[in-house]
């Protein structure tokens, strides 16, 4: 290998670890915060839920908590924190990926309706409080009185193996 | 280098001036701010080497130089932008939520105007249970501050029967291909709409119309019209028209393009086909079956089946007095969570137009089972079927195959808008079928589809195939703009 082939290889060996250093997230952009409670109208007959079970909900799997209740969902708006730790733990989608996901499942006849944006914590709150059936997802310091939370694989947020953070 | 600069300068004033956001302006300027830095470093690269390097060598680094710059530049706004965005809509999000427990705070230091007793009960339980929430503010003030915008709000989110909702696909496609006499050109492709409409939380309506681009105008096909009833997630009911569930493709992408990753859908499942029944009129039942980690689904149903053009269902009534039924099995195991697999069986008895000696009514038994793993990282699906054929009166039996794999890859770079794939697939009618005209084919496809936005692709992809042994195979190059509105 002579000094030109050298130069090369090592150009475009600097060009892919430099394209794969930019577009990897970067460990310092994952700020660690508190955790993601799963908070439910009062009324809901759940007290506890897997982590598989929360995604078959969040999927639009599970479409009835029983015969007569249906679930509601309520997703915080884009660049919210708590939207963000469902995208990443409970969907493992993109912010693109989970909005085609959900055009695909209203266009295959499997839901009526995507789930309902939230934009703040009290415009969350009010809805769980008003909607039977509804869940939603807030910041474990933010939990108010009137909602139920529940348990992730058996956790309370805040205890160790909590899933959801 | 300075023709680039320039180039952007009169970018970021436009933008301002147009939209006079302020978080325009400064992703604007980041943007800016990053392509300049880069500008000048390369610059003083460009002013060392001419310096100390020999002037031969100069010319030999400089074209590196410049891609390792186009690549820097496109990289760094790739990677800027949308985390600017994000960070400033995170503060905003923050700034609301900061104002809201003020707002919170400042009503519980005024005297709330008094609130009817009834409406305070309403939205606050008398007696938590165990498992409610015992947080730290106290419950009364504020709950008291329900304003009435955020009751509008709230009333605008309750649900509302009927809820209608139209969405549109549509697509529009460029070909070319060497096979003899075929021309090449645009063609507009199907403008598919889709409603759903809650009729109350148990009762829904679907409906699906295409407008198709016929050489002497357009035609208008109902495609699926669904009313369904549910019972609860084990057990749901419905009364229409259906993508037959049959394997995976044809009840997963239906007609809108913009939902597959390629072109085209396999040859097996291809919208006007016959190698199965692509439509279905009658009744289905469909839900989860309890089975813990191994999520099982079913689809079953009874219907008309193939009419007496066996690409189309019996719409305005069936042509015997045999009913098709069909049954779908599959499973989502919760431990692996992307994949799929399942199974499909479709029996019709098949009653052709035209009386031969031989007889024109053949029992059809359709097998299939599929698997795909749903996730784009990669993403993988393969389906096969076999359509079975037997006269009723000769008793000469047949068995027709098909299938398709097909992988596809998100790749990492380029905010993931990049998706490369590949497809085989393999189709075979034995020379003694009688339903079907001979669908023999073997083919790759090899594309790429680029997500321009959210809601829209591009498309490209070329094509071998190849029909009968004694056919020429055919090459071809596809292209595609896709798009949901």
């Amino acid at each position: 290998m002579n000094a030109t082939s050298k130069r090369v290889v090592t150009f475009l060996g600097v060009i892919l670890w430099a394209s794969m250093a930019l577009h990897s997230p970067s460990t310092a952009q994952t700020t660690r915060g508190a955790d993601v409670a799963v908070v439910v109208n009062s009324e809901t007959p759940v007290t506890d839920l897997s982590l598989s079970e929360v995604r078959k909900v969040l999927l639009g799997e599970r479409q009835y908590w029983n015969s007569k209740l249906p679930v509601v969902l309520l997703i915080r708006a884009p660049a919210a924190r708590e939207r963000d730790v469902v995208l990443r733990v409970i969907y493992q989608m993109s912010e693109a990926q989970f909005k085609q996901y959900w055009v695909a499942k209203i266009f295959r006849a499997e839901a009526a309706s995507p789930p309902r944006i939230v934009y703040s914590n009290d415009m969350q709150y009010e809805l769980l409080t008003a909607l039977p059936g509804s869940i939603a997802f807030v910041d474990s310091r933010n939990i108010r009185p009137g909602v139920k939370v529940l348990r992730v694989d058996g956790h309370m947020p805040g205890e160790k193996d909590y899933p959801l953070r | 280098m300075e023709s680039r600069s320039i180039k952007y300068a009169p970018l970021s004033s436009k933008l301002k001036a147009k939209k006079g956001s302020r978080i325009e302006s400064l992703i604007c300027c980041n943007k800016l701010g990053v392509f300049s830095h880069l500008i000048e470093k390369v610059s003083s690269l460009r002013r060392m080497n001419q310096k100390t390097v020999e002037e031969g060598a100069v010319r030999r680094r400089l074209p590196v130089l410049a891609v390792l710059m186009i690549f820097a530049t496109g990289a760094a706004r790739a990677q800027s932008a949308p985390s600017d965005q994000t960070e400033q809509i995170r503060i905003l999000l923050e700034r609301v939520q900061q104002l809201e427990k003020r707002v919170a705070d400042l009503e519980t230091k005024t005297p709330a105007p008094r609130v009817p007793a009834a409406e305070v009960a309403a939205s606050i339980p008398a007696a938590p249970k165990p498992e409610m929430a015992e947080a730290a503010p106290p419950p009364g003030p504020m709950h008291q501050h329900e304003t009435t915008e955020s009751q509008t709000t709230t009333r605008q989110l309750e649900a509302r029967y009927p809820s209608l909702q139209i969405r549109g696909f549509g697509d529009v496609d460029f070909s070319t291909t060497d096979q003899r006499g075929a021309i090449s050109g645009f063609n507009l492709g199907q403008l598919d709409l889709h409603l759903a409409s809650a009729l109350s939380h148990k009762v829904t309506y679907f409906g699906e119309m295409t407008f198709n681009a016929q050489p002497t105008g357009y035609t208008v096909e109902v495609e699926r019209s669904i009313i369904r009833y549910d019972y609860n997630d084990f057990f749901k009911m419905s009364f229409g028209r259906y993508h037959t569930p049959i394997g995976y493709w044809n009840t997963a992408f239906h007609h809108g393009a913009w939902l597959q990753t390629t072109i085209s859908r396999p040859d097996m499942v291809r919208i006007g086909g016959t190698f199965i029944p692509v439509h279905f009129v009658g009744v289905l039942a469909e839900g989860n079956i309890p089975s813990g980690g191994a999520g099982l689904s079913y689809n079953a149903g009874v219907g008309n089946g193939r009419g007496s053009i066996i690409s189309r269902p019996g719409d305005g009534g069936d042509n015997n007095n045999n009913r098709a039924w069909v049954a779908n099995l599959y499973s989502r195991p919760t431990k692996l969570y992307g994949l799929q697999m399942g199974v499909s069986v479709y029996r019709d008895k098949i009653t052709l137009p035209i009386v031969s000696p031989a007889g024109n009514e053949f029992r059809e038994w359709i097998s299939a089972a599929h698997i795909v793993w749903t996730k784009e990282t990669p993403e993988f699906l393969a389906e096969f079927a076999n359509v079975n054929h037997k006269n009723i009166l000769t008793n000469a039996t047949t068995n027709n195959q098909a299938y398709y794999v097909q992988v596809g890859y998100r790749l990492p770079w380029l905010e993931k808008t990049l998706k490369p794939y590949y497809r085989f697939e393999h189709t075979h009618t034995p020379l003694s079928e009688q339903v079907f005209t001979n669908q023999d084919l073997v083919g790759s496809i090899l594309g790429l589809r680029y997500d321009i936005t959210n809601y829209a692709s591009f498309k490209g992809e070329y094509r071998n195939t190849k029909r009968l042994p004694t056919d020429p195979r055919v090459n071809g190059a596809f292209f595609q703009t896709d798009f949901t509105f």
